[in-house]
């Protein structure tokens, strides 16, 4: 004879098993689950470039925009302005960045622009020599295309980088006609800035969007598989199989979270395999503080989407419900991009989701090779939101069961 | 005989609606009752209570001596559910939808698997035992809801209207199977809207109308104490003619169609 709670355990387990069988069974969705994950990496990776790598003084340039077609217009005809557009053509085109095309208007480039040929363009206005030689700062004027503001403001950032140079190399020769000892790239850069890693190899963005994807997709996973299965059992009817049987409530409501929890696993396996092979993410802390963070993620979730699938009447709405959590939790929890870049009201709203202490844990352990007692603060925060959420649901959920 | 379910008040509430009121009723060890009622009657949400799926918004109930609500456990191992919307997952296989079912109810694996196979062979779905159910056809489907609730044998088995959308073989099929299940000593409670097909099963039968008992008799002494030939005469004469959720009388297709 076993004992009650093993047989309850043993429940427990059979229901992860059956719905973990279902989901096996359903083939279109099997696809669709591993899809999604990598074209979650492939899209957010290309659409949030890490701006301002390039440093077209050394030669390095790594911007995720090639040739980008962008117009020149001269209006100025003194020899200087000359000088400059083409100085300006000769590093567009060596390094790649752009792609310069001479337009003999702003307003011929204008309509361009609107007719979707060009990114910006850039104006060497009239006056340009003639402020160069009565020894005043000559201006180039920018206009970008601010249909794509992203893009717009790396591309613009490289334009302008491209004019500092020629700036710079100018301002050095003047300088050194004065000062003839002295070293070109001294004069020109007296102080210059290299960036040395926490880690020993490059950073790159993935390495930042992999942690908190993988947080993401399990605890979001999780959150709306939950919510579809417990809408649909409901609505199916099955759910009232379960409950006419003598087994427990929690039975149910844990059982079911474990087979969404191995789900989310399965997805979060899935991003760091992609990551690894397509992206050159590398793992530098321990997979078993890894496992663990996200499992702590999934549970601090649990009790939350339980909630909102009890109170929910039918399938569609819980699973808007659900949307409606995690599209904020996305950009508000430092896992697409970092939560230094909001409001600050934005980054105290971040900090109370738990997303946000799974996805900095999840990245410290990943990145920075980070022990247990550094994400302890992490920890404990999970279990604290999984203990009270999960307290909260598993009683609304017996009590909505029972309607 | 002595009573295996009795009702006292039982009454249950949505917001304003009154869907059970105050009903009393006994449901006597080995019989068939006939629990009829037009659609809203609360047919469904008094079986609902009965087997522990809702709890009563006022008054008490035990099914086998068991409190519905403070013995909600002893009440689920001894009743059986066949419910109006089917049991089963469509994705499983019925041998798969059952071993689950029945291994909630603590039968061990191997005891389960003679029992499976044995209730598949009783309702003729042995050689569709590993086919997703979902591709199976409703008189099928039906067939293994029905055998979902009878994994664990139970004492009482409770039927929300088991032939509705069958084709005639299978609901043949079903009524012969109710009365062999009876026969072999089981308490039903059986709703169904064929009333002939609530004359030829039912020992006795109950009609609840808007929520409240209107009625309780044997097939035979409702038709004599009424004055009507059929069952359906006894019904529509008590329950009334109209059309439920319905406030107006029935207009003819000739108005609605402005050919008059």
């Amino acid at each position: 004879m076993r004992s009650k709670f093993l047989h309850e355990m043993y429940i427990t387990f059979r229901i992860a098993h059956k719905d973990l069988l279902d989901f096996s069974k359903a083939k279109m969705l099997l696809v669709t689950f591993t899809v999604m994950p990598i074209m979650l990496m492939s899209l957010f990776g290309f659409m949030f470039p890490q701006a301002g790598t390039s440093n077209p003084f050394s030669g390095k340039v790594s911007s995720p925009y090639k040739n980008v077609p962008m117009a020149l217009v001269v209006e100025d005809s003194g020899s200087f302005a000359l000088l400059v557009a083409d100085q300006f053509k000769e590093i567009a085109s060596s390094t790649g960045l752009l792609e310069v095309q001479d337009f003999a208007s702003f307003g011929a480039a204008k309509e361009r622009i609107v007719a979707g040929g060009l990114r910006g363009v850039v104006v060497i206005p009239g006056g340009f020599t003639e402020a160069f030689n009565s020894r005043r700062q000559a201006a180039v004027l920018i206009t970008m295309d601010d249909t794509n503001p992203t893009m717009a403001s790396i591309i613009y950032g490289e334009a302008s980088s491209i004019f500092m140079m020629i700036s710079s190399r100018l301002g050095a020769s003047l300088i050194s006609k004065m000062e003839s000892s002295a070293d070109l790239s001294f004069l020109s850069e007296p102080i210059s800035v290299e960036r040395r890693n926490l880690v020993s190899s490059t950073t790159n963005t993935f390495q930042f969007l992999a942690p908190g994807f993988m947080a993401l997709t399990v605890v979001t996973g999780t959150l709306s598989g939950l919510a579809a299965a417990i809408a649909r059992e409901k609505e199916q009817g099955t759910m009232d199989g379960m409950i006419v049987a003598p087994i427990p409530r929690y039975a149910i409501v844990i059982g079911k979270t474990l087979a969404q929890t191995a789900r989310g696993m399965i997805q979060a396996g899935v991003i760091l395999g992609i990551s690894i092979l397509f992206f050159g993410v590398k793992i530098y802390g321990s997979p078993f503080l890894m496992v663990l963070t996200m499992l702590l993620g999934v549970t601090s979730f649990a009790g939350i989407g339980i909630i909102a699938t009890s109170i929910a009447p039918e399938q569609e709405t819980a699973m808007m419900m659900m949307m409606l959590l995690q599209f904020p939790m996305m950009f508000l929890s430092g896992v697409v991009l970092p939560i230094e870049q909001l409001p600050n009201w934005l980054q105290s709203i971040g900090k109370m989701l738990p997303l946000y202490y799974a996805a900095d844990a999840l990245r410290k352990v990943i990145v920075l090779s980070a022990s247990f007692t550094d994400i302890l603060l992490d920890v404990i925060v999970l279990i604290v939101y999984a203990a009270v959420t999960l307290g909260v649901a598993i009683p609304v959920f017996q009590k909505a069961m029972s309607r | 005989m002595e009573p295996v379910i009795e009702t006292q008040e039982l009454t249950k509430r949505f917001g304003g609606l009154t869907a059970v009121d105050h009903i009393n009723l006994s449901v006597l060890k080995g019989e068939v009752f006939g629990f009829l009622g037009p659609n809203g009657a609360g047919k469904t949400t008094a079986i609902r209570m009965l087997t522990t799926l809702s709890e009563p918004s006022e008054g008490t109930a035990t099914v086998g001596g068991y409190d519905i609500v403070t013995q909600a456990e002893q009440v689920r191992r001894i009743i059986g559910l066949v419910a109006e919307k089917l049991i089963v997952y469509p994705r499983l296989s019925a041998v798969e939808n059952l071993m689950f079912f029945g291994e909630l109810y603590g039968l061990s694996r191997r005891q389960l698997k003679d029992r499976v196979e044995n209730l598949l062979r009783m309702v003729q779905l042995e050689q569709f035992r590993d086919m997703p159910v979902g591709g199976y056809s409703s008189g099928m489907r039906q067939r293994v809801n029905i055998v979902r609730g009878l994994l664990h044998d139970p004492e009482i088995l409770f039927m929300d209207e088991p032939t509705a959308l069958l084709d005639p073989q299978s609901i043949r099929f079903v009524r012969d199977l109710i009365k062999d299940l009876n026969h072999d000593g089981k308490t039903i409670v059986l709703t169904t809207h064929i009333m002939e097909e609530a004359d030829e099963l039912s020992h006795r039968i109950g009609i609840i109308d808007h929520g409240k008992i209107i009625a309780v008799d044997t097939p035979a002494g409702l038709k004599s104490k009424i004055g009507c030939e059929t069952l359906e005469e006894v019904f529509l004469e008590l329950t009334g003619r109209a059309l439920r959720d319905s406030a107006s009388n029935r207009v003819p297709m000739r108005i609605v169609m402005g050919r008059i």
